[in-house]
């Protein structure tokens, strides 16, 4: 309930006020200049605030001669805020009702950042890496919609593809792989075959959602990445049943 | 985007392969020679334009035509356009003859065309159907494939009387 976990501010006034030395009072004018600004109104600068104070749980009780101790009031603020930031600082401070000895207030500073849960640090993105990560995400998406089988030059390939235009049935498209472009998504795959007398060349973008099916029907040996010589060769070596 | 990359390179390759033919004997050495050649022997193939011979696939009579004009576009026409043309040979009775000045389709063209999808097309000639002014084929069989790039120009004719849909 938000009334329970409200943002708390807290007020620091020094034990031994003749005892303080220059430090110690710059510390509380810092300090007490936060409430204003915690009074200002800014919902983010209100939980920074009240975290920043969570450091000071000092202790009257345990007073080493020598050392400045502080006194913290915990005063529940009139204003019912009920954000998940400010109930996580709350909670924090209803953990951390003991009292901590403190040397000194840059000690009090570490402890604070230590207690704001910092995560273990995530490694870089850079820059030239995003369109890496970009395609290899796409890939897999792609993946898990229709398994895309290991495609090299010189496979004789069967694709069923869906044509917008021809809504009716799967176009069916034969042939030899005469070269693979390798592009992340765009990763296309060039077939050739003789139809009808005229040697056709399509070039198909394999993770293409409308390609409904690749098939590897068989294998020719070929010594090359690309096979363009095939477009100067006989019909009869791009020719398939 | 790789194809046309590729296709670019070639297109420089082409560029190159003119002033590098003067050099080719004398300058550079035999090995990097061969080299060249095979980097500059891929053709870029282009637009159908003014003095394109085209082959003609069906039986209205002629043979070869040559383009006249591309109707539509700067550079010239593609696969699914319109051309003009003038019949260059043709079948001794037919129903056109030689020196008509006859529009044409192009149903065939070696210059690869992009689909919505992100494939590509192309074929190894160049080839048109004859039609007249309305659209309407003069002939009453197409031989070889078309692509289906017609049904959205509205040649819907031609891809019914065609043996095979690319």
């Amino acid at each position: 309930m938000a009334s329970k976990l409200l943002p708390q501010a807290l007020i620091v006034t020094p034990r031994n006020p003749h005892q303080c030395p220059q430090k110690n009072m710059s510390f509380a004018t810092r300090v007490s200049g936060l409430p204003s600004s915690f009074k200002s109104g800014a919902r983010t600068s209100v939980s920074r605030v009240s975290s920043f104070s969570i450091g000071l749980n000092l202790n009257p009780m345990f007073s080493v001669a020598p050392k400045r101790v502080f006194f913290v009031r915990a005063e529940s603020n009139p204003e019912a805020e009920g954000e998940t930031n400010a109930e996580v600082e709350v909670n924090e401070n209803v953990e951390e009702k003991e009292e901590v000895d403190v040397e000194e207030s840059t000690q009090v500073e570490t402890e604070v950042q230590s207690e704001e849960a910092k995560p273990p640090r995530k490694p870089r993105i850079k820059l030239g890496d995003i369109m890496g990560i970009l395609n290899t995400r796409a890939v897999e998406a792609s993946e898990k919609e229709r398994p895309v089988p290991d495609l090299r030059t010189g496979d004789i390939v069967e694709i069923k593809l869906e044509v917008p235009e021809n809504r009716r049935r799967l176009s069916v498209y034969k042939g030899i792989i005469i070269s693979r472009q390798n592009a992340g998504i765009h990763t296309t795959i060039r077939i050739r075959r003789i139809i009808a007398g005229v040697g056709v060349e399509i070039v198909f973008p394999i993770y293409s959602p409308n390609i409904k099916e690749i098939k590897v029907l068989k294998h020719r040996k070929v010594r090359r990445a690309r096979l363009y010589y095939l477009r100067d060769k006989l019909p009869r070596l791009s020719t398939f049943k | 985007m790789a194809a046309g990359f590729a296709s670019t390179s070639s297109h420089v390759g082409r560029s190159l392969l003119r002033c590098l033919s003067n050099n080719l004997s004398s300058v550079l050495g035999t090995s990097h020679g061969i080299a060249c050649c095979n980097l500059l022997s891929q053709q870029q193939r282009t637009f159908i334009q003014m003095r394109t011979v085209l082959k003609v696939v069906d039986n209205s009579g002629a043979k070869k035509v040559m383009c006249i004009q591309a109707l539509k576009g700067k550079k010239g026409a593609r696969l699914g356009d319109t051309i003009v043309a003038s019949v260059k040979e043709a079948h001794p009775n037919g129903k056109v003859k030689k020196g008509k000045v006859v529009y044409g389709v192009v149903v065939r063209a070696a210059m690869q065309r992009g689909r919505c999808d992100g494939s590509e097309v192309k074929f190894d000639d160049n080839a048109v159907v004859l039609v007249d002014k309305q659209g309407q084929p003069i002939g009453t069989r197409v031989f070889g494939p078309v692509p289906h790039e017609l049904r959205k120009k509205k040649h819907v004719k031609i891809l019914t009387l065609a043996g095979h849909i690319a």
